[in-house]
């Protein structure tokens, strides 16, 4: 009795895990990502950089996703990673760049590896959430700013030059 | 008499020799590139296709009768030896239709291009085709599900894009073997004709373009520099007719394990050495007999290295049953015959040049099992000149060597001989 009642649970746990399993890959386990550094914070990391640029992705276009991590990776070639700042905000169509599964993940980590920020607007997130029905997963790099546009201004107003490849 | 595993293997050796030792490797992963989009990375709507102009000169010889037949005339209609033609003509949109949730991918193309799959021959029209509309849902890791008609998971050959397809002509074991050809009962059989309006094609239904209607599930796993991946396709077994025409379903298998020279570089020209292998099976209702059924049967293992400036590739495949015995002969389609055959084939960029000088053998055992078995060699010499990234000039010529045990039929082929062909490829 006691076996059948064991064979009936593990054929109920051999049944149930793939569909759990399916759950949660549908589902998706989404992580938190902290909040981004003030401006005033940011300055500080590096204090020596010859340069400080913003790259802004707000287009649709995936095209454009590319463009800006070349920007940012030419960049670093040219200065070194320790003498220029970068950072990337995306808002808009152009958040998809920081969806924890895009494409570019490989690339974001290594760009972040050497210093770049990633900034997610949380009025994107918040507004795509409506549309998806959940917030979308982030990737763990990124960090979030409470409107990508005002970070811009900010980021522009402390001397970083903003540009949109 | 050396069968076609010795003489494919002989030949294999024979073009790895003269490229000499390859580095690297170059080889897609069709079964994800046509599949599914970049995940996050897909535009909404990606309008693109291809067009591919030709001209094909034959040079074999009229049977005595002063008449020929399908391998001596150029397609689809097999009208006449020369012909500019549209080979290819397709335009399609695919990516990801709700960008916010890019797990969900979609695939459009309709062929408009003058081939089997749009010519209705003698007894139809011709007519424009849908040639895939499919959805892919990315949301099980492992298992990825893709619905609609699509290409079918098999021979590198068949399943490659065709901005890759390195010759003009499929091998004579593709295009007889894997290349279905569906009868309608009003097709009938064409004796041999004279030129310049034999009007050839016995089949009024499109070709199958190596593709069928159906739900696959699919997905590549990285394990260090290799990649693995597998398919599993249930289907109409209809080819690009859509709606299935009986109760039988086709099943589809495939697996590759390649090995990435670059890592996870992707895209058509990575550089991969790949081993594949993959099986079909099926059943066809007789288009002329409704009660019969016949079996339908394909599998085939393949290798494919491509490193620049050098590419070798090579595919072995065999079938049973529904074994093509040419397109004037639609009502032979029926049959439980077998055949295999295979291909090896080597490439050479040129460096610093946009040039790529090609050479190929195949060859083809049709009826193995029967007294009119027939042997379809050809060598494929060709050179490709690369435009650009996407527009490419392609010059074939290719010496071949057909003929069977049976006379009639031998008399036939014997007199098949060399054919020209040059193709302009743009994609966009």
């Amino acid at each position: 009795m006691k076996q059948a009642h064991a064979a009936r649970k593990a054929l109920r746990n051999a049944l149930l895990a793939p569909v759990l399993l399916a759950a949660l890959a549908i589902g998706g386990t989404v992580q938190a990502n902290d909040p981004a550094d003030p401006v005033d914070q940011v300055l500080k990391e590096k204090p020596f950089a010859d340069a400080r640029v913003v790259l802004q992705i707000s287009d649709p276009d995936p095209f454009k996703q590319t463009l800006v991590l070349n920007v940012a990776q030419n960049l670093l070639k040219f200065y070194g990673p320790d003498r220029v700042d970068i950072e990337v905000v995306a808002f808009g169509p152009g958040l998809r760049l920081l969806f924890a599964d895009n494409a570019q993940a490989g690339r974001i980590a290594t760009l972040a590896d050497q210093g770049v920020r990633f900034s997610a607007c949380k009025n994107t997130i918040t507004n795509m959430g409506k549309k998806l029905g959940r917030e979308p997963a982030l990737n763990p790099t990124a960090r979030i700013v409470p409107a990508g546009i005002v970070r811009l201004i900010k980021l522009n107003q402390a001397g970083y030059f903003v540009a949109k490849p | 008499m050396k069968s076609t595993h010795q003489r494919l293997t002989a030949t294999a050796l024979g073009i790895c020799l003269g490229l000499g030792a390859a580095g690297s490797a170059q080889a897609a992963n069709w079964l994800m590139l046509q599949g599914t989009e970049k995940a996050d990375n897909a535009p909404r709507a990606k309008v693109w296709g291809f067009i591919q102009p030709e001209y094909q000169q034959d040079f074999s010889d009229a049977h005595p009768t002063d008449t020929y037949i399908p391998p001596k005339l150029i397609g689809p209609g097999l009208d006449d030896q020369s012909a500019f033609n549209i080979r290819r003509a397709r335009i399609g949109v695919r990516g990801t239709g709700f960008p916010l949730d890019g797990k969900v991918n979609y695939f459009l193309l309709a062929e408009f291009g003058n081939n089997a799959i749009t010519n209705g021959g003698r007894y139809g029209d011709y007519t424009p085709a849908l040639t895939d509309a499919s959805v892919t849902l990315n949301y099980i890791p492992g298992a990825r599900i893709r619905a609609g008609l699509f290409k079918t998971p098999g021979a590198e050959e068949a399943l490659q894009g065709i901005i890759a397809l390195p010759y003009i002509n499929y091998t004579s074991v593709t295009n007889q073997l894997l290349l279905e050809r569906f009868p309608d009962d009003g097709d009938s059989n064409i004796p041999p004709q004279t030129t310049p309006s034999a009007d050839m094609n016995g089949f009024s239904q499109s070709a199958g373009a190596y593709r069928d209607t159906g739900i696959q599930i699919f997905d590549s796993f990285d394990t260090g520099k290799w990649e693995h991946s597998y398919a599993a396709m249930l289907g109409n077994g209809n080819g690009v007719q859509i709606l299935d025409d009986d109760s039988n379903k086709d099943v589809y298998l495939y697996w590759s394990s390649a090995y990435l020279f670059d890592g996870k570089a992707g895209g058509p020209w990575r550089s991969t050495m790949k081993l594949f292998g993959w099986y079909q099976d099926g059943k066809r209702t007789n288009a002329y007999d409704k009660n019969q059924e016949q079996d339908r049967t394909r599998y085939g293992i393949g290798a494919f290295y491509l490193k620049r400036p050098f590419r070798v590739s090579a595919e072995y495949i065999k079938g049973e049953g529904m074994i093509f015995q040419g397109q004037h002969t639609p009502q032979a389609m029926f049959n439980d015959f077998k055949a295999e055959g295979g291909y090896v084939e080597g490439a050479y960029f040129v460096p610093n040049t946009p040039f790529e000088l090609q050479l190929r053998y195949d060859t083809y055992n049709r009826n193995v099992d029967q007294p009119n078995k027939a042997t379809f060699d050809t060598w494929t010499a060709g050179v490709q000149y690369h435009i650009n990234k996407k527009t490419r000039a392609t010059l074939n010529y290719a010496f071949r060597d057909f003929s069977s045990d049976a006379a009639g039929p031998n008399s036939h082929l014997e007199g098949v001989g060399d054919r020209v062909s040059v193709q302009l490829t743009a994609v966009f």
